[in-house]
């Protein structure tokens, strides 16, 4: 490939001190095997940047130089709150560079690393990975896949949210992938790269829901499920053999965790959760993971369990994958606004049978279930009813009530009671957080003395809802 | 050279007065500097003077370079032997419609064209008289060989696609979304088909074409709806073969 020869003159550019395109270059501060990090600013950028700068010439892996052109292609495509801004970029045959926002927070790895190999505490592990899948379900919505997420790419500040870096792997369903078609299979970090990887796919999202199952395990039990194996027939064990159970390693990891671990990496991406946000949910509320045999195994697999599955993943073949952004048309989040003070029971059935056929028709969609209430009391009774978690409580038994006659699994419906004074942004926000598809609300035609605001409400919805609105009337 | 340079690539228009017409205004809204029309003015449809002299028009402005498509030939040349019935037919009648001076216009279109680092053409670069396809890696491989030059643009094959170079050499192939930039960097080669603006076959009516911004480094693929339910009535009315007329509703 021609490469414009005047490139090795790099290290002459990227001298601190010296400027370029306005971009004053500080201090190096990292040093890196694909690429150079300089602190740098520039006049009319408030906030600091950091200097990208490729490490090219004849000893360097000719994928630095391909990854570069890649993460500036999908660095100005992506919009997220999870991932640095572009603040400018060079050209790639003289003088390439990307500069771009410096964020607050540490790499994981130094995390893990300075706690001994693993994170003590298995709640700030959940919290940080859900905060992981919130800010990969916003890349997959964008038909972005980042197919290198590792400890090392994540950064965590100190209240445990997250940012992500580096996409000089990722694959953009827009773009013509460079780096497809490469000479070497399963580029990627090997302990955490998805057995479809080391088969050469690139476009498969759910590669990335599997990483974030070998970043779980890691944090939780201070191993890698997989090793790290240096060659392909070595990388290509994750296609049979099964991690050991994380409870045969550290005994307090709760049985939901180990099935949502072992769960995220299964071999075949359709047996894994089929989005980041399903993935997140499940996190956060732990109740709704449905347990298989996954979530009790204490030991490893007999030697003859292993000769079935390596039988089985001779004739591997990669799961199918429409883009990622069908993650989430397939499995779509629908939230159903439910008014606990109404009793219309012709409406409520209507809404009830509605939101189950939804659910039917979509195997993978999930269900919400909302109640809002306006404040809690400052001042609490003395009786359960009248305080805070006690009206709570009430809501929720209400809701569980309302969506008994669904008969769905606990994976697939939850239940929320809201707290606003403005039960229609609330609606709206909760609705944006989630990234729901379409928001249930019921219409009335008995209508209740109380119940104007609930009326505007609705309009409101209708209006600033980020979804589908379906407005179930009686 | 001035800068921001918005090339809008025209190929295979076929007589399609209706879609040369929307896909023309889009352009020019889109900021369209100049024009290239990759071949195949004529055929298919019921417009080839209308078309031609708005062509020409054009290119005597020095705003467009117009190529040669094999349709454009098989007007004064035989291609009896290497067209189907359907489409040998429509050149007959097509014949019949054109003025000397305007079988002479099409007579004197070049086969291929280059501007510093890129290179346009009907069919493909390499022994573009044998009207070859780029349907394949290999067969655009063949083509960005014999132009030598970054950029090559062709029509002929009626589907957008954009074939660039991998780090081992070889050409890989990338259906672009319509409105969506792709950015295709100098450094390494690009052969792009811009997609069917008179007879697209991808089951979508709406006319295709591409506007390239070689300072951006960036080729946008767009499909613009047309009046193909007026494009198609003019085939029938005209006497061509109704199956020629059906293409452009269901655009298959």
């Amino acid at each position: 490939m021609a490469i414009n020869k005047t490139i090795e003159s790099i290290n002459d550019i990227f001298q601190e001190g010296k400027e370029i395109d306005g971009f004053l270059i500080g201090e190096e501060v990292h040093r890196g095997g694909m690429a150079v990090l300089y602190e740098a600013t520039k006049e009319g950028i408030e906030y600091p940047i950091l200097l990208k700068v490729p490490r090219v010439g004849r000893d360097q892996p000719v994928e630095s130089l391909i990854g570069f052109e890649t993460e500036l292609t999908i660095m100005k495509a992506l919009k997220s709150p999870y991932v640095p801004r572009l603040a400018g970029a060079g050209n790639m045959a003289k003088k390439p560079y990307i500069a771009m926002e410096r964020l607050d927070g540490r790499p994981l790895d130094q995390i893990i690393e300075e706690q001994g190999g693993k994170l003590s505490d298995i709640q700030q592990t959940i919290d940080i990975v859900s905060n992981v899948a919130l800010a990969i379900a916003s890349l997959h919505a964008q038909d972005i896949i980042h197919l290198d997420l590792k400890p090392e790419n994540i950064l965590v500040t100190k209240d445990n949210k997250v940012a992500i870096i580096d996409f000089g792997l990722a694959h953009h369903t827009h773009y013509p992938d460079l780096l497809v078609e490469q000479m070497r299979k399963g580029v990627g970090s090997a302990p955490y790269i998805a057995p479809e990887q080391v088969m050469g796919i690139r476009n498969d999202w759910r590669s990335d829901i599997f990483a974030m199952g070998t970043i779980l395990y890691e944090m939780l039990t201070g191993e890698l499920p997989f090793g790290s194996p240096s060659t392909i027939n070595g990388l290509k064990k994750r296609m049979w053999s099964e991690a050991l159970p994380l409870r045969a390693i550290r005994k307090e990891i709760p049985p939901w965790l180990q099935e949502v671990v072992l769960r995220c990496m299964e071999p075949l991406a359709a047996n894994r959760y089929q989005s980041a946000t399903r993935l997140r949910q499940l996190l956060k509320s732990p109740e709704s993971v449905q347990l298989t045999a996954r979530a009790e195994k204490l030991y490893p697999n007999s030697a003859w369990d292993n000769m079935k599955r390596w039988f089985r993943a001779a004739g591997y073949e990669p799961s199918p994958c429409p883009k990622p952004s069908s993650a989430l048309e397939n499995a779509p989040l629908i939230i159903a606004a439910i008014d606990t003070r109404q009793n219309d029971d012709v409406l409520r059935e209507r809404m009830q049978s509605t939101a189950m056929h939804l659910l039917q028709a979509y195997p993978e969609s999930r269900l919400i279930c909302l109640s809002t209430i306006s404040s809690t009391p400052t001042f609490e009774g003395n009786a359960e009813s009248e305080t805070a978690s006690g009206i709570v409580r009430g809501h929720l038994v209400q809701l569980m009530d309302w969506a008994k006659p669904l008969k769905m699994s606990t994976e697939r419906v939850s239940f929320h009671v809201l707290e606003a004074m403005d039960p229609a942004s609330r609606i709206v926000e909760f609705a944006e957080d989630n990234h729901a598809s379409m928001i249930l609300i019921g219409a009335s035609h008995k209508i209740p003395t109380k119940v104007t605001p609930w009326r505007t409400s609705m309009t409101k919805i209708v209006e600033e809802a980020p979804c589908s609105v379906h407005i179930v009337r009686s | 050279m001035s800068s921001d340079r918005r090339i809008a690539l025209f190929a295979d228009l076929h007589s399609n007065l209706e879609a040369f017409d929307a896909c023309l205004e889009h352009a020019q809204e889109q900021g369209a500097t100049e024009f290239v029309f990759l071949g195949d003015l004529v055929g298919y449809n019921a417009d080839p003077v209308a078309v031609i002299e708005k062509v020409a028009e054009l290119v005597d402005k020095n705003k467009a370079v117009a190529l040669m498509g094999n349709h454009d030939e098989a007007v004064f040349k035989d291609h009896s032997t290497r067209m189907n019935a359907h489409a040998w037919a429509a050149i007959q009648w097509t014949r019949n419609q054109l003025s000397d001076q305007h079988v002479s216009f099409l007579k004197e279109l070049p086969l291929i064209h280059k501007d510093e680092d890129i290179c346009y053409v009907h069919s493909s670069a390499s022994k573009p008289e044998n009207w070859s396809y780029v349907d394949s890696g290999l067969a655009a491989w063949h083509c960005a060989e014999a132009a030598g030059t970054t950029y090559t643009f062709v029509g002929h094959v009626h589907d957008s696609t954009v074939y660039y170079q991998s780090s081992v050499g070889k050409l890989v192939r990338f259906h672009p979304h319509p409105g969506e930039p792709v950015p295709i960097s100098r450094h390494r080669r690009w052969v792009s088909v811009t997609g069917s603006m008179g007879q697209p076959r991808d089951g979508n009516p709406a006319a295709g074409y591409a506007l390239f911004q070689p300072d951006e480094e960036s080729i946008t693929f767009h499909r613009v709806d047309y009046d193909h339910y007026k494009a198609a009535e003019k085939v029938h009315k005209a006497g061509l073969p109704d199956e020629l007329a059906n293409r452009l509703l269901t655009g298959k």
